[in-house]
Formats: structure tokens, sequence, C-alpha cells
């Protein structure tokens, strides 16, 4: 048994609980919450969770609305990927045990007016809610949910590869904004300008999700999502250089009115060497005048429990400035 | 990234659809003399005048979406495709969903305003959209 378990205090409905998962080797292991200035992402490979007593035990943790919902969902893959994203969730969340061995079945989540989904806590059941914020993004090969403490949080996760099946520049005339338009238009390789597109929408997407807002709610067209260097000209279309350290991802409102949108911060990443992440959170610096420090993001692979990995450096690259 | 929501397209993250958006003019079938699904709520047939604005699509252009939908989404020809497809259900995310609607306004000569694009979850839905759009168009 592992050995951190050996030492708690652990609930009879817990071990209970430890021993039906046959196929595993280990349980959830816990982890300490990220700091105030720091994002964990946990991901999932699909492919590599190939196992049908395992993926069986997954949809024990689910609740029945969850399982009602993976049945509407057409096809075996799909189906695969629905219960590894909400398997993903509920079980990083339960890693972080703030009050105590949690139960990922027992989690309770609801949605926001827009439909973001949050946790739902009962204090009298639990005590106080742990102060984490999660969001979850998925594609048919990764499926990743980020964590962070105290601050909203979107993330949006991209095949490196995904085809546009329109025009990019009549894309972006229809939905992004005229300085994107621009930026998108003087890219003259037709790959580099597909590969700045899917990471743009990335972050637009990661934007609206951290505001809980969605798509609909806050049109793309009303926002700008660009480089700003802060040793060179703000207009440098440099591309070839995005491992610039002095380059920052930031969000401005097209009317103007930019008084708030400071307060975000955006990390642009290659996943697992397959797919770009963007990761939006609301840091509570000061507005104006600060220093841009990036935002450490600590990523771990994980098929829940069974294993999981950490190899930093590899796993998640940052991409200074888009 | 899909990164629903119960499966709200545009948040990509999976759990039970409880969507509490408006229902849209096009979910209200004057015609029709059956139940009309959408979003899980269905509405009786409704013969009354003031339901005429918004008709159930032709089935020659629900046709026309689920071609684009399976283009868009990659999916082969003989797969299941109807009109209470939900474009999330089929694999779509929230960059599926605009191109999608890209398409239509390509195949059908019309303009869709951002707020209903993104708020289009079903076949039918974008079908009766694009009856509504063309018959203000003509």
């Amino acid at each position: 048994m592992n050995p951190l378990l050996r030492s708690a205090m652990i609930p009879m409905n817990t071990l209970c609980f430890q021993r039906n998962f046959a196929a595993c080797s280990r349980a959830l292991v816990p982890v300490q919450l990220p700091s105030r200035s720091e994002t964990h992402l946990w991901y999932v490979v699909p492919d590599e969770v190939k196992s049908a007593s395992l993926l069986g035990q997954y949809s024990k943790i689910l609740s029945p609305c969850e399982k009602e919902y993976i049945s509407c969902v057409r096809g075996e893959r799909l189906k695969k990927t629905a219960l590894l994203a909400r398997v993903l969730v509920r079980t990083t969340i339960a890693r972080y045990q703030t009050n105590g061995q949690v139960d990922p079945s027992s989690l309770k989540f609801r949605k926001n007016i827009h439909g973001k989904p949050e946790l739902e806590w009962d204090e009298n059941d639990h005590g106080s809610p742990p102060p984490i914020h999660f969001n979850i993004s998925h594609t048919a090969s990764l499926i990743a949910c980020g964590v962070t403490v105290n601050s909203p949080i979107g993330i949006d996760l991209e095949e490196k590869d995904r085809k546009i099946k329109n025009n990019i520049v009549s894309f972006a005339r229809r939905y992004f904004t005229a300085h994107e338009v621009e930026m998108l238009s003087s890219i003259p390789d037709p790959e580099t300008q597909r590969q700045h597109f899917i990471k743009l929408w990335t972050l637009k997407e990661a934007y609206v999700k951290a505001l809980g807002k969605g798509f609909s709610a806050l049109p793309f067209s009303t926002f700008t999502i660009r480089s700003r260097n802060s040793s060179r000209n703000c207009q440098s279309r440099d591309l070839s250089d995005s491992s610039s350290s002095d380059a920052e991802i930031v969000v401005e409102s097209v009317d103007g009115s930019s008084s708030l949108m400071n307060s975000w911060q955006f990390t642009l990443l290659e996943l697992a060497g397959t797919h770009f992440a963007a990761i939006c959170v609301e840091s509570d610096g000061s507005i104006g005048g600060r220093v841009f420090t990036p935002r450490k993001v600590t990523a771990r692979k994980t098929i829940p429990f069974v294993e999981d990995e950490f190899h930093p450096g590899t796993d998640a690259v940052v991409l200074g400035g888009l | 990234m899909a990164s629903v929501t119960g499966t709200s397209v545009r948040l990509s993250s999976v759990s039970c659809n409880l969507k509490q958006t408006q229902v849209t003019g096009a979910g209200i079938s004057g015609s029709a003399s059956a139940f009309f699904p959408v979003n899980g709520r269905s509405f009786p047939s409704l013969k009354s005048r003031r339901f005429q604005i918004s008709c159930a699509a032709k089935p020659e252009t629900v046709k026309k979406v689920c071609e684009i939908v399976k283009k868009q989404l990659a999916l082969p020809d003989d797969s299941a495709v109807t009109g209470e497809s939900k474009f999330a259900a089929l694999g779509a995310d929230s960059l599926d969903t605009v191109e999608i609607v890209m398409g239509l306004e390509e195949e059908f000569g019309i303009s869709v305003e951002e707020e209903s694009a993104q708020s289009i979850t079903t076949v039918q839905e974008a079908a009766d959209m694009i009856e509504k759009l063309k018959q203000k168009a003509a």
C-alpha cells in the first residue's frame, strides 16, 4: 500500500473504494495545491488507456448525469474521451485532499450561467471548500485539466497539425479583430500562418473560458490577443524568435476599455509534443507598472489510479510570445 | 478543444447538458405536428399564427447541413447524422462549430450573428436558423 495512505487516517469506505481497483497498481497520489503563482496541468493521452476493465472502473466514479451524457455521445472513441475527461477532472481535484481523503465520485459539480463547470461544495458536510479553480479541454488525442488556487482559469488545447477547412484570413476577417487579421496576413508561409492561427485560437478560447463566459457571450472580435515585447518594437513581426523571454502575451479590448485586462496572464505551450495549449489565469498582481514574470506551469501526465509521470522540460515546453 | 461542457461546445467540458441559454425561435415549429426536442426539452406543436415566423427547415436544408457537418468533422458518408444530432456529441469542438457556421454561410449565402453562431448545438437548429435568415433576406 502507498506509504502516504498508511500514515493517514483512512476511513473504511475509502479502503473499500481502493480495493475495487484491482487493475491499478496504486491509489491516487496526493499532491500539494499549487502556489498562488503556479498552475498545475494534468493530462491524459486517451490512446494510452487501453484496459477495458480500467475503463469500466472509471465509469463507476461518474455521476448519473455524466453517465447519461456519455450515453448520448456517438462512437466508442468519443465516448472514451468523454469518460476520461470527467475522470480526469474528478481524480485531479480529489488529489488535492485539502479536507482529508476525498472520494472522486463524491465530488459535485454545477455550471455557471454560461455553462462553465465549477465545483459545488457543501460546507456542512465537508468543511470549508478548497480554493481550487479548474478548467478542462480536450481534443481527440489529449485531455487536460488545469488547476489553480484562488484564480479563475481557462485552458484550451488544439492539435498542432489541425487543418483549417476555411481560408485562414477569411476566417480571421469574419471572427477576429483587425489587428489579428493584419498579423496573420503578414505571415508569408502558409504553414507558419496556420500554426499562428491555432495558437491565437487557443489563447482566445482560454481567455473566454477563464472569464467563464464562452464564445457567444464574448465574441472573439471584441478583443485582441497579441505579443508585447518589453524591450523591442511592439509591432515586431519577427515570429521566428518565438522563444524571446521578453515577450508577454496580452489581451486588449477593441473598444479601448482595457483597464481590467492587465490582470490576465497567458501561457502558451507545446504539450506532449503534439498539441498547443493555452492557459489564461487571472493574476492578483497590481495593474500597470508591474514586472512581467512568467507564470510557472507544472505539467504531469497521468493515467488515474495507475501511474503519474512528470518530465520537466519535455512534457510541456513554454512558447514565449505568440 | 472541444472543451465543453455539458456540452456547450464552446467550453469543451463534458457534463450533463443543462444549458441555460434561451431557446431560439428556431426551436419552435409552427408547421410540424410532432414533438420537437430542443436541448432535451420538448415543445408540443403549436399551430397558432404567431409561431409561423420560424418554419421547420426543409428536408433538403437539413440534408445539406448534415453534409457540411460530416465534411467538417471528417465523418464517413454513411455515418448517422440527422436533424437531432448534437454537434458536440459528434465530436465537434468550438472551432469546428465556427467552421461549420462559416461553411453554412457560404453555402446558403447568409450571415450569422456571432451570438447565434455559438448557440447552435444541433443540425436542426442550424437548418432552422438558415431558413429564418433566408426568409429575412427574401
